[in-house]
């Protein structure tokens, strides 16, 4: 128990001490009584003859104002010394603050918010802070931010503490944990074992004050070192949470245009609950379904219920699920989902001519997600092909029985040629190559048979680049490979289908064309190099994390505004992507590409986080091999006396002032 | 409310003092006729009363008529018409000079006002202070044409005769014997008290009236704050620091003194008369004196 907290030094104090003789110095230069002459001083002396009796005492009671006012310069001092009690004695003299701002800190089972709480823990604790002390204040989300570097200026450290915002994302204490050590474990910069070999700095211990409610994962690889860890748990034990942990929509496998929407509800309390489900499309109700949710499980899993909406045929628009839970956490109640009907791919074919390949590109079903341009080789030469190859306007370019003098930025598919560059080389002809093994799992050869295909020659792929994958594997070499290239894939077909036979006439070089793997092959080429999305709703992206947006049309900047209005200006970077880091808020997010107003796309930022949602607080944490446990109880804050003394010092001014107009005194 | 430039006595005051006279109690002896009848018989034109004669009775006195009635000895006596002697001792002391009037101006209208009441009955009026020697002793006087003789001499009086209270009653009742009425107006601010000085006052065989004179800043005093008190007289320094419980104890303390004078007096059979300056001069004379017996 810390009944007083200085908050002066030396010789502040003794400038405090001359006050209190100065005060009863200039009382007795203000006693030069005024000289008043009377009749006789008979009666008075009489008068006053008594109380002479106590002189002292007397003349104590005549100096009451002076008294008055000693007792409030003590009661000043006092004021200074900060009385109080119960507070959390802090020993040690450097103190880190690490405050959670993730999304599980904005609950409210703690009035306000979880994270008011913190900051006015944290805020007491600077209140206990002696002259001399100092601190360092460290927001966590999934980052670290220093909000403060070690200052022993409480105000400052005060006002940053007021500064810490709340963000929606998850909690990860390794960031934070790695800058708050910086100086409590220096590095060594030699052999530690050399007593002459110094250390770069001192190792200053700290003591690291944790304001958080555990939700994040262990951190398993920390080394405290001279951290001292104290976790200051934020949290009420009645914390009741359900949220929406995923929502997303999928075409109807039954009637392909209609669309169903997908929502998973997460159950954290030990009650089960009966919920309403709300979808709303660009705010207008379209479907109530009420969901049973289980209670928490005996092993701490929450209860999961599955809704499940089907729509009718779907425009492009913005999804929005709500469940109405009255909970301590509000940003989990609701999820959004874009849904965008599937972009066309961009698909430029160039060949010499191959009817079954052109054939395969002009289906009905092609047309709904690829518009394909097919030009002959010649077009490679052209100023057109340059710029639209250097702008990445096609999103897949298929090279038959021709190959472009450098690489395109965009995804490609070669059919019987070799790319350029030296990472590709096709090998000799080999006459009647046997297809001994498919990748039935990747997107491109999914569900594609050549068991009854017959090759008549093939030129195997010899060498590939790096981290390729084989997916056609013949007794040759493989016959079709995919590999990466900064960004794009490049899928190589070491066979043509027609090609020149001898005399140059056009022949055929294989019966593929008339399997009917052949147009499953060309539509998972188109869809899965032309970047045809299997979903239409676009991905969630989680808030905190950068969401990695295409223009659809070549621009240098796009715009995005965010929920609240703001708008961003993301300029482009390699490979035609946008990368959007300020996904601070969740909601909708609208994309601009030039000056025009309309919203081109949009994306959804989501919490689903089974962590963050769950407000269970966590008892122990687990840093390194050390296990941290919570403060009893919520850490019972200081209880200062300092504003009553000073409103009772305020109360002996106004009597003073009474006492001196009154003269009420004796 | 006279001031010490208006004159002692206006026409008004004047008017209403002609029809007064000094009355005592006590059975006085002047030494001239004057127009009052003694309780004393003696000779004027009044008659009194029979007795018997008994030797060595002036004959002149002897009813003759009677006499040859009854042939007995009769003796006629007539009320004796004697003058009174006033006298009025002023305290003109430094602290009698306070006051709006000053005590002392209060205290020589009053005295002037006295006066002229026996000067207008053919009283022996004798005013003095208290710092009259035998030396220069007051003037004695007579008649109404005295009145301005005893106005100069009052007029004459300044205060700054700071001569003890008992000191100067002791010299006046050295010097002035027989019976009479004496009008002492004082304040009695005197430090050695004032019982001394009126213990020779019951030795005298006067009607004794103590006039107590008190100014408003003594009764009533309107002072604040860190004070020093310096005394007039003896410029003895009392440090006050003025406050409502102070003044409270001052009041009383001036209350008891009242009461203690007055009572002392009273005992001793005199007469004892707390006058304000603030009480004009002729309602005390016209209202409290009168009640009091002093003048009728």
């Amino acid at each position: 128990m810390n009944w007083f907290v200085n908050t002066l030094t030396w010789w502040q104090w003794g400038l405090l001490a001359l006050i209190p003789p100065a005060i009863i110095a200039l009382y007795f230069l203000k006693l030069r009584r005024q000289p008043l002459a009377v009749p006789s001083t008979y009666l008075w002396s009489k008068a006053i003859e008594d109380l002479h009796v106590n002189s002292l005492w007397q003349r104590l009671r005549q100096s009451l104002l002076l008294i008055l006012q000693l007792l409030l310069i003590l009661l000043l001092a006092i004021v200074l010394l900060r009385p109080g009690w119960r507070g959390s004695e802090l020993t040690g003299d450097r103190f880190i603050l690490l405050i959670d701002t993730s999304a599980s800190m904005s609950a409210t089972d703690v009035a306000p918010t979880r994270l008011d709480e913190a900051k006015r823990q944290a805020r007491n604790l600077i209140d206990q802070m002696k002259t001399g002390d100092v601190a360092m204040i460290i927001s966590f989300s999934n980052r670290a931010r220093v909000e403060q570097p070690f200052t022993d200026n409480r105000r400052l450290l005060r006002t940053k503490i007021d500064l810490i915002e709340q963000t929606t994302h998850t909690s990860d204490l390794n960031e934070a944990l790695r800058a708050a050590s910086g100086l409590a474990n220096p590095g060594e910069s030699g052999d530690p074992n050399n007593p002459l070999d110094p250390r770069v700095a001192e190792a200053l211990p700290a003591d690291l004050y944790l304001f958080t409610d555990g939700g994040f994962a262990a951190v398993p690889d920390f080394n405290l070192g001279q951290l001292n860890p104290k976790y200051q748990k934020i949290a009420a034990e009645n914390a009741e949470n359900v949220a929406i942990t995923a929502f997303s929509t999928e075409a109807n496998p039954d009637k392909p245009e209609q669309l169903q929407a997908f929502g998973r509800i997460e159950n954290y309390t030990d009650e089960p609950k009966q919920l309403e489900a709300t979808l709303l499309l660009n705010g207008v109700l379209l479907d109530v379904q009420s969901v049973d949710l289980p209670a928490r499980s005996e092993q701490g899993l929450p209860g999961v219920a599955g809704v499940k909406f089907d729509l009718q045929q779907l425009e492009q628009g913005v999804l929005k699920l709500e469940i109405n839970a009255k909970d301590h956490l509000q940003a989990d109640n609701e999820a959004y989902a874009v849904v965008s009907l599937p972009r066309p791919a961009k698909v430029l074919l160039i060949t010499p001519g191959n009817d079954a390949l052109e054939l395969a590109m002009a289906t009905d079903e092609m047309r709904k997600v690829a518009s394909v341009t097919v030009q002959e080789p010649a077009f490679l030469d052209t100023k057109a092909y340059q710029d639209a190859a250097l702008e990445g306007a096609y999103d897949l370019m298929i090279f038959d029985q021709c190959a472009p003098k450098q690489l395109p930025l965009c995804n490609t598919l070669f059919i019987g040629t070799q790319p350029p560059g030296e990472e590709w080389k096709l090998g000799d002809k080999q006459n009647v190559p046997l297809v001994v093994d498919i990748d039935a799992v990747h997107p491109l050869t999914q569900l594609v048979r050549m068991s009854n295909v017959k090759i008549i020659e093939a030129r195997p792929i010899e060498k590939m680049p790096p981290a390729s994958t084989t997916l056609i594997e013949a007794d040759s070499g493989p016959l079709l490979a995919i590999g990466p290239r900064a960004g794009y894939e490049d899928a190589v077909l070491g066979m043509e289908i027609v090609g020149a036979g001898e005399g140059g006439a056009t022949e055929a070089k294989t019966d593929w064309p008339i399997r009917r793997s052949f147009p499953v092959f060309v539509m998972n080429a188109v869809k899965y190099l032309g970047g045809i999305r299997s979903s239409v709703a676009a991905p969630s992206v989680r808030p905190g994390m950068p969401a990695v947006l295409r223009s659809i049309t070549p621009v240098p900047l796009i715009k995005v505004e965010s929920p609240r209005g703001d708008l961003f200006d993301v300029p482009r970077e390699s490979q035609n992507t946008f990368v959007f880091g300020r996904t601070d808020e969740l909601g909708i997010y609208q994309v601009r590409e030039g000056t025009g107003g309309k919203a081109a796309q949009q994306f959804a930022v989501n919490l689903f986080d089974s962590r963050e949602s769950d407000l269970r607080p966590r008892e122990t944490l687990d840093i390194g091999h050390e296990t941290v446990e919570a403060e009893a109880g919520r850490q019972v804050a200081r209880q200062e006396l300092w504003r009553w003394l000073l409103l009772g010092a305020i109360a002996l001014v106004l009597f003073e002032w009474y006492v001196y107009n009154k003269r009420v005194f004796l | 409310m006279a001031t010490a430039d208006t004159p002692l006595l206006s026409p008004q005051l004047l008017a209403q003092l002609e029809r007064l006279e000094l009355v005592s109690r006590k059975i006085f002896r002047g030494r001239m006729k004057g127009e009052r009848r003694s309780r004393r018989k003696g000779q004027s034109v009044e008659f009194a009363d029979f007795r018997n004669y008994v030797p060595g009775d002036d004959l002149r006195f002897i009813d003759w008529n009677l006499y040859a009635r009854l042939e007995k000895l009769f003796l006629k006596m007539f009320l004796e018409e004697e003058d009174l002697h006033f006298y009025a001792l002023i305290d003109a002391s430094t602290s009698m000079d306070f006051g709006e009037p000053t005590k002392l101006q209060y205290a020589k209208q009053l005295a002037a006002s006295l006066g002229f009441i026996g000067l207008t009955r053919a009283d022996r009026v004798k005013i003095e202070t208290l710092g009259s020697t035998h030396r220069r002793p007051g003037p004695v006087l007579r008649g109404r044409s005295s009145l301005w003789r005893m106005i100069e001499y009052l007029d004459g009086i300044q205060p700054g005769e700071n001569v003890p209270l008992a000191e100067g009653v002791k010299n006046f009742c050295l010097r002035n014997h027989g019976k009479g009425i004496l009008v002492l107006i004082s304040d009695l601010m005197d430090k050695a008290g004032y019982e001394n000085a009126f213990r020779f006052l019951v030795a005298q065989e006067m009607d004794v009236y103590v006039i107590h004179t008190l100014c408003p800043e003594e009764l009533n005093p309107e002072i604040k704050g860190d004070l020093k008190l310096v005394d007039a007289e003896d410029n003895d320094i009392a440090e006050v620091t003025v406050s409502r419980p102070l003044l409270d104890r001052y009041k009383r303390t001036l209350a008891s003194f009242i009461d203690g004078a007055r009572e002392f007096c009273t005992r001793r059979g005199m007469n004892y008369v707390m006058a304000s300056t603030e009480t004009p001069v002729d309602k005390l004379v016209a209202s409290y004196l009168r009640r009091r017996g002093l003048v009728r």
